[in-house]
């Protein structure tokens, strides 16, 4: 050992000071990982807030606007069972999604009530006493309030994941980024044919005419 | 003659490299530059006052009055209420994003509690948006702007009378959120002005202390004690005239909180 000119102790203390300096940057990069998982957690209470904001208007609006006279009963039972399916989908408020699959059967849902919300609304634009109602015209800025913030929310949310994202994908942090649990997470995207508006069939007294994918 | 034609031609070619290399620099900037200026969007600079008329709709008295209500607004509720009235929208998208983006980057309210709302009027388009931040949604929520806006503001712009519809809209955004928060009686400008002031004191103190050890260096050789003193004196100066910035003329200025917008609000056209 003598010949290298330096001793078996000091190759150990070298070796331990390099593990030791190691462990801080695994632990400043875990400790990392976790603020951003947090933030992405944080942002996804925010979406499904507003979300759950959007639905709590539906019950109001669908009252206000059935009592005007001879309102298009198929676009009203479209808006309800779309309120209904958005409730059956149930994602934890407090823990961002993980899934891809399961992201997308919410944002399905969502987009769906989305549509029949839109149809509704164009609908109403035929009945002048709907628009002359204060309560009707007070529901709908709401409404309009509560889209806004959604996609507020949304790119809030999709930046969070972005940041966790690139985190979790970097390297080192990607070695072992896995072993700890982190895992890339799934992003809002744009919903199919999102570009195409509305298609409005004025059906009456007929079933709602299925509908192509529209805005989100 | 073939000389020649070659010898003009090998001069051409050995300039042109270079040469060509500058054009296409120059038509690739001029190109990108093209592009910025087709942007569809401009976002206006930050504002100087709580009240803006960039259209001149309200004459210069009105418009120092309802600067001075919201600037002792903030002074006393510490929320950031500014209205800016526009002629046209310079923008492809939706007024409520738009508005929110603006609100956004002006960073109206402040920090921790994101207490800022602005009113938009776009005159020439004749809409407008009253604009709220996260703090305020609970005290100000859609159905409240809506009802500002709608019955309050706009019966009055539908006559033309802007400096009317302002003063109510002014009125009852302020009456709506008034006791939600607390002010510190001073906006956010006088504040940051005196600590500017408070900085400049650090300083001045730091000059001193480095010019009381470059002085004890000194006095060892030369018995030199005079030479500090008008320094000293050329700093306190310096310190003394930073507060006085901010308040000057009577006009309260606005300085962004740094407030965020999460999309509330709502609005009306005319």
């Amino acid at each position: 050992m003598k010949k290298f000119g330096i001793g078996c102790g000091a190759v150990v203390i070298i070796l331990l000071v390099i593990v030791v300096i190691a462990g801080f940057a695994v632990a400043g990069s875990y400790n990392r990982l976790v603020k951003l998982d947090q933030n992405v957690n944080e942002k996804w209470a925010q979406v499904q807030n507003v979300y759950q904001r959007r639905a709590d208007l539906i019950p109001n609006l669908v009252s206000t606007v059935s009592g005007a006279a001879n309102f298009e009963k198929s676009t009203l039972i479209a808006v309800t069972q779309a309120r209904a399916s958005v409730g059956q989908v149930k994602l934890d408020p407090n823990k961002a999604p993980t899934d891809a699959a399961q992201l997308e059967q919410f944002q399905q849902a969502q987009g769906q009530l989305s549509n029949a919300l839109s149809r509704l609304l164009l609908v109403s634009e035929r009945y002048p006493e709907l628009r002359a109602n204060q309560n009707f015209l007070s529901l709908q800025a709401q409404l309009e309030g509560t889209e806004n913030r959604i996609s507020v929310e949304r790119g809030n949310f999709n930046e969070a994941v972005k940041d966790y994202n690139t985190a979790v994908r970097s390297f080192p942090t990607a070695l072992f980024a896995g072993m700890f649990g982190f895992s890339p997470r799934p992003f809002f995207n744009a919903q199919p044919g999102a570009d195409k508006a509305p298609e409005v069939k004025f059906d009456f007294n007929q079933a709602p005419a299925a509908s192509p994918a529209g805005t989100p | 003659m073939d000389t020649l034609n070659r010898q003009k031609v090998g001069r051409a070619g050995s300039a042109s490299l270079p040469a060509r290399r500058i054009l296409f620099a120059l038509a690739a900037v001029f190109l990108l530059g093209a592009n910025l200026l087709r942007a569809a969007e401009n976002i206006p600079p930050k504002p100087a006052g709580y009240f803006n008329d960039y259209a001149g709709v309200v004459s210069k008295e009105a418009a120092l009055r309802f600067n001075e209500q919201l600037a002792q607004f903030e002074r006393e509720t510490s929320n950031q209420v500014l209205v800016a009235v526009f002629r046209k929208m310079e923008s492809d998208s939706s007024i409520d994003d738009f508005t929110r983006r603006v609100a956004q980057a002006w960073g109206v309210g402040q920090k921790d509690r994101k207490n800022g709302a602005v009113l938009f009027v776009f005159v020439d388009d004749r809409k407008m948006f009253i604009q709220v931040g996260y703090g305020l949604e609970g005290v100000l929520p859609d159905a409240t702007a809506f009802d500002i806006t709608e019955r309050n503001i706009k019966p009055n712009f539908k006559q033309n009378d802007y400096e009317g519809g302002l003063a109510t809209g002014i009125d009852l955004i302020c009456k709506a959120i008034r006791g939600e928060y607390t002010g510190s009686g001073k906006t956010q400008l006088e504040e940051k002005g005196r600590s500017g002031s408070g900085s400049g004191l650090l300083i001045f103190i730091i000059c001193v202390v480095i010019l009381l050890f470059a002085l004890r260096k000194r006095r060892r050789g030369y018995g030199y004690t005079g030479m500090g003193g008008p320094f000293i004196g050329g700093w306190s100066s310096g310190g003394g005239t930073w507060s006085s910035g901010s308040s000057g003329g009577g006009f309260s200025g606005f300085s962004g909180g740094g407030g965020s917008f999460g999309g509330g609000g709502a609005g009306s056209s005319w």
